[in-house]
């Protein structure tokens, strides 16, 4: 398919949504083809850019990832101090987030790709992405079935930053843990680089800084639009669950998660009028016209590594639904919007893609 | 057409499936009760779903 027609077919559908569902909606679909066509042009990559420092002591991810958290919270926090409307990304601190935590950065590395790395490599017409998605709903599903459990395991009120000590001084907090980070991950690759006999790569690259550029605004055009972070799992859970609705796989009214106000409400809803579900389609929408055109490649699996790749599809839905969000709704929306969750998130499932990188070896990927 | 275009059109003819299969059996939209274009300054509490906030 040719970019053209699709970009009619995709202006056709805003436009039916700007008719039919609400302004708002297209807004925000429009925000996600944005979202979509960046992360998928500029291959902006949570999974790789983690699994290029360790494996290559390449930091030009993590430092495009670094910038990115950096101009997100410099735009959201000033945002959520000025707008009282406006809600941070805030999960409880529980066990359940640093069970999913690991898991889900294990499991990311040998599913190649985290909610949105899923969802644009989807796009792109990547087939394992595309065949993981579904499993990736239903291990959604799945968690946010078991949620209350996981929850009673332990859990202390969410933090945020903003609530604590207002916009200023919760940026300043922010941005000053970021560059710590930032000096930590040049010590380590110099070092490392050092021990290897190799002159140290570029940290700064202009794709993932462009891209880095590119995400903060439109994390920021979404948190305006919808009133709160950009979000990915939340989507999924909710598409999962509507079927299980329909065909009465689940009783979701006696379930703790499904039957909260809220979450019992958008059941009843088209998943169009979801604010997640919306830039998720977006996502996919913009990863697939970037790819109209362009061959595809992807490399061939094996019956074991099919196999391996959709069972950690499902654990990476199960476990982000347990640690309150992935790369983008813990990570960049958590750290971005000042909650405590997304700055125990990260070491957590930095932690788990070790181990992940190790079994993605084992099995040849 | 190669396997792969074959599956590409395969997942998006279930997700456009899905997602009208939805449209059809999800209450009405009631477009007199539209959220604001922008959330910010509109005085209305964000009420979205999101994968961080557990209730």
């Amino acid at each position: 398919m040719k970019r053209l027609p699709l970009a009619a077919v995709l202006a056709v559908f805003t436009g039916w949504l700007l008719w039919s569902v609400s302004t708002r909606q297209a807004a925000l679909f429009a925000v996600g083809l944005g979202l979509g066509a960046v992360l998928a042009g500029q291959r902006f990559g949570f999974t790789t850019g983690w699994r290029m420092l360790i494996e290559q002591r390449d930091a030009s991810g993590v430092m495009g990832q670094l910038l990115l958290l950096a101009l997100a919270a410099a735009l959201a926090m000033p945002l959520l101090g000025h707008y009282p409307e406006l809600t941070a990304a805030l999960g409880p601190p529980s066990v359940s987030l640093l069970v999913g935590a690991f898991v889900f950065g294990l499991c990311m590395q040998i599913a190649d790709g985290c909610g949105s790395g899923t969802l644009y490599k989807a796009g792109l017409g990547i087939p394992m992405n595309a065949a993981i998605l579904p499993l990736f709903a239903l291990g959604s599903f799945l968690g946010s079935l078991h949620l209350g459990f996981w929850l009673d395991l332990g859990r202390v009120q969410p933090v945020g930053l903003v609530n604590q000590f207002g916009w200023v001084q919760a940026l300043l907090i922010t941005l000053a843990a970021l560059a710590l980070a930032a000096v930590a991950v040049r010590w380590y690759v110099g070092r490392a680089s050092q021990a290897a006999g190799q002159a140290p790569k570029p940290l700064l690259v202009r794709k993932w800084m462009l891209g880095a550029v590119l995400l903060a605004l439109l994390a920021t055009a979404n948190l305006l639009i919808a009133g709160q972070p950009w979000g990915v799992v939340y989507g999924f859970g909710l598409w999962a669950a509507k079927l299980a609705q329909a065909t009465d796989a689940a009783d979701l009214a006696g379930n703790w998660f499904w039957s909260q106000g809220g979450n019992a409400a958008r059941l009843q809803e088209t998943v169009l009028m979801d604010v997640t579900s919306i830039t998720n389609i977006g996502i996919l929408g913009g990863a697939l016209w970037v790819s109209a055109g362009k061959a595809t490649t992807a490399k061939p699996l094996n019956g074991t590594q099919w196999a391996v790749a959709l069972v950690a599809g499902l654990a990476l839905g199960y476990s982000s639904r347990l640690a309150f969000g992935c790369n983008v709704g813990a990570m960049l929306s958590g750290i971005s919007t000042g909650s405590i969750h997304g700055w125990i998130w990260v070491p957590l499932a930095f932690a788990g893609t070790i181990f992940g990188l190790r079994i993605r070896r084992h099995f040849g990927f | 057409m190669t396997q792969h275009t074959t599956l590409r059109l395969v997942f998006w003819a279930i997700l456009v499936a899905f997602l009208a299969w939805d449209w059809a059996g999800s209450k009405p939209v009631d477009l007199r009760l539209e959220p604001p274009l922008i959330a910010a300054g509109s005085g209305q509490a964000a009420t979205g779903g999101h994968c961080s906030m557990p209730d």
